[in-house]
């Protein structure tokens, strides 16, 4: 599209690939993390609290970096993907936003903002006083230039425009007003090409973390179903992915292609991240989720909520992982509704997803 | 005017941040434009006369210190440092180039900063130190060992070298840029300024150096009287996050000495319980010059104004947080000249050295016969030294870049 792109990530591991592939790219400036943080936070504000904004010092230096860097760099648009501050800085420095996200960062627009478990009684007294909270945090780093910014926190993430790269089925806080569903994108790292051998048993396939807690449990689970299994494991060793593959089970040390996996799948089981399940979506696979975080959990309540999916809550008990996963291959509903899924979503074109957001954001830029 | 970058990458001190203020003041008032990229930007609001400097994040390895045994040497500490395998390194590296494309410095004032002295070497940008020394180890093969309490295994320390070269030379190898064949090359700079005096150098094996004396700036801050009451004057530069913070507050609450405090965003109960009207508590750094002239002890964690203060022959008690800190107190105790009290002593051992240090004379002789071997050294001369020859160094003629391709 003609346009100049400059890249700042929080993680140095990810700038050398962003280099090689023509990127100017920058490291974002750095909340200090508190040494101790809450493991439950009850709504958007308390996640930012947690993150680094009840430091004020902290928010101004990086609000301040922000600001040199878009000296530096004079954009025409913004796009954050889960960056706050960056958003407060644009916002102050009166730069177009937009967000790109899988809908977990952007917050539900409200006052206040919502508990992010939905199903559990809060008291807005509380949700009101952590949105006072980083309200006043941000004012006070912002300085002078406070009288810039809005008198509610959730407009502090408002944007020119909210992209989510992502059904509104598994939109944690969807489906949602005021946002865009562009649908998931291509993996931007491809895969290893594993088909499927046996034509007559189930087809199980898994994406899964190796430091998972209950990695060893599940795979020694997955090892006796009757069933094709195939894992993807990221990060397991190879020698280890050897000692756990069976004649039923090839265990592969990282990624593989989804697009000729989920062909003939009969159940994907992940940790519900964003990418394996829109697949699986997509493709009508029933699914088995074992989110190990706050964002995976809510997205698992969304799936499961189509009818197609079961959750283990990773702060319950773990099931009978031989047993759960067999009901979700025999008991015909979940086919069902993952059917419905497929008639929804069959026909995405994961491949244009990246270029219709491109599109949306020289829009933006150019207005 | 030129384009002056400091780098600050590594190491948890304000008194890196306010070091490099201080000099980047008096550049700024030469006309030249600064920009500062540090590691913590938390730091940057105690500086509020940094409004006219650029201020960027330094690239800093996010799983910085995890994994890594207790460090030697500095090999040791970049390996902790994302100098464990070359895609981190890569990765840093690649911001620290893309920064100094974009900004284009003329002159790179590196505090600890070893990565954006490699960056900088590679883009043949004009680079110097300006550290207590801890950083800045002598360029021998391997690099040496800091740590004297301890045996250090040779072999150990040629590993460790070993290691952190093969690191910086795969991360070199991903942009087409030619090995070292020691980690000394990647401290070599125009200029090193050894912001300390032998007796209290991190290395006292170093070979032959030029010195230029502590980095201290005590003419900023609020202004502060020593209390017109009885007692000894002791001035206080701690952090809450001290292990004896309360141990020390109670104690000099229940003293009957002076007190002028700054302990940053002190927890208003602690404030109260230290503040009267013998004990000042500042909220704000303290502008330190005119109370040290009459001061009788400094208690500190080791930094930048522990040796800056002992050149106006005060007295010091050290709280050492890290090793560094805790290096500079050892050799403050050599001297004579203080004490320290490390985290882990029993918090009888506090009462009794502030007792100690605010009492017994032998401390302030021997601080005062240390500062009178330096009669040529104020801040401001240093300054003013340091100032001259970064003109001299930003008058030589630019380097090529080593890498093929800037973006």
């Amino acid at each position: 599209m003609g346009h100049e792109v400059t890249m700042a990530f929080r993680d140095s591991a990810f700038i050398e690939s962003s280099r090689a592939e023509g990127f100017e790219t920058f490291i974002a400036p750095l909340l200090k993390l508190q040494r101790e943080m809450n493991p439950s936070p009850l709504n958007f504000s308390d996640v930012l609290l947690n993150l680094g904004f009840k430091d004020t010092r902290g928010v101004a230096g990086a609000l301040r970096a922000w600001q040199s860097l878009f000296d530096l760099l004079k954009p025409d648009v913004l796009v954050a993907e889960y960056a706050p501050t960056a958003l407060i800085a644009a916002l102050l420095a009166r730069i177009r936003r937009v967000t790109v996200s899988a809908g977990f960062s952007v917050p539900i627009f409200s006052d206040p903002m919502p508990d992010l478990r939905r199903w559990q009684p809060s008291d807005p007294n509380i949700l009101r006083a952590l949105d006072d909270r980083l309200l006043a945090t941000v004012r006070h780093a912002a300085g002078a230039r406070a009288q810039l910014l809005p008198d509610r926190a959730h407009a502090l993430f408002h944007a020119n425009a909210h992209l989510l790269c992502t059904f509104p089925e598994i939109d944690p806080f969807g489906p949602r007003e005021g946002v865009e569903y562009l649908g998931p994108p291509a993996d931007s790292v491809g895969g290893a090409d594993i088909p499927w051998l046996n034509e007559t048993a189930p087809h199980v396939f898994a994406y899964l973390k190796p430091r998972a807690a209950r990695f060893d449990a599940v795979m020694a689970a997955l090892a006796t179903l009757d069933a094709e299994v195939i894992v993807a494991a990221p990060g397991l060793t190879a020698d280890r992915a050897t000692a756990l593959s069976t004649p039923s089970m090839r265990v592969v040390p990282g990624a593989v292609n989804l697009d000729l996996v989920m062909q003939g799948a009969s159940l994907c089981v992940s940790h519900a991240g964003a990418g394996v399940p829109a697949r699986a979506m997509a493709a009508g696979v029933p699914m088995a989720l074992l989110p190990l975080q706050l964002d995976q959990f809510l997205m698992a309540i969304r799936i499961e909520q189509t009818g197609a999916a079961v959750i283990s809550n990773p702060e319950q008990p773990a099931p009978d992982f031989r047993a759960w996963f067999t009901d979700v291959l025999t008991e015909p509903r979940f086919r069902e509704a993952a059917k419905r899924l497929r008639e929804s979503h069959g026909t995405h074109d994961f491949g244009k997803a990246a270029t219709r957001t491109a599109a949306r954001i020289a829009e933006v830029a150019q207005r | 005017m030129a384009r002056i970058a400091f780098a600050w990458e590594m190491g948890g001190e304000l008194g890196h941040a306010m070091a490099c203020n201080s000099l980047a003041l008096a550049m700024r008032a030469r006309g030249h434009h600064v920009a500062f990229i540090f590691r913590e930007l938390h730091s940057l609001t105690h500086l509020p006369v940094i409004a006219a400097h650029d201020v960027f994040q330094a690239p800093v390895s996010i799983s910085e210190g995890e994994g890594q045994p207790l460090p030697s040497s500095l090999a040791d500490i970049l390996l902790g440092c994302g100098y464990d395998r070359p895609q981190h390194l890569a990765g840093m590296l690649a911001a620290w180039f893309a920064i100094f494309d974009r900004w284009k410095p003329d002159l790179v004032v590196t505090d600890f900063s070893p990565t954006a002295l490699l960056a900088a070497r590679v883009m043949g940008l004009r680079r110097v130190t300006f550290s207590n020394g801890f950083s800045v180890p002598p360029r021998l093969t391997p690099l040496p060992a800091f740590r004297f309490d301890q045996g250090v295994n040779p072999e150990k320390l040629a590993q460790s070298e070993a290691r952190a070269l093969a690191t910086v030379n795969g991360a070199l190898a991903r942009f087409g840029v030619a090995p070292l064949r020691a980690l000394a090359q990647q401290l070599e700079t125009d200029e090193d300024f050894l912001a300390t005096f032998p007796e209290l150098d991190s290395y006292p094996n170093r070979p032959a150096a030029g010195y230029w004396g502590p980095r201290v700036s005590f003419d900023a801050g609020a202004d502060v009287k020593w209390p017109a009451a009885g007692g000894r004057r002791i001035a206080v530069y701690v952090k809450q996050s001290m292990r004896h913070i309360d141990t020390l507050i109670d104690a000099l609450a229940a003293s009957p000495h002076r007190v002028a405090a700054f302990i940053p965003d002190l927890d208003p109960a602690r404030a109260a319980k230290l503040r009267s009207p013998a004990r000042i508590v500042s909220e704000r750094a303290i502008k330190l010059g005119p109370l040290l002239r009459d001061c009788d002890l400094l208690v500190s964690h080791g930094g930048n104004i522990c040796p800056g203060a002992l050149m106006s022959g005060v007295p010091q008690l050290v709280f050492p947080t890290q090793y560094e800190q805790f290096l500079t107190a050892h050799r403050i105790a050599t001297l004579g000249a203080g004490a320290w009290v490390g985290p882990e002593a029993p918090v009888a051992d506090v009462v009794a050295a502030l007792d100690r240090l605010a009492n017994d004379p032998s401390f302030k002789r021997a601080a005062q016969a240390y500062a009178a071997r330096y009669p040529g050294y104020s801040p401001a001369e240093q300054q003013r030294r340091i100032l001259n020859r970064l003109d001299e160094i930003i008058a030589k003629p630019a380097r090529p870049s080593a890498l093929p391709s800037a973006k």
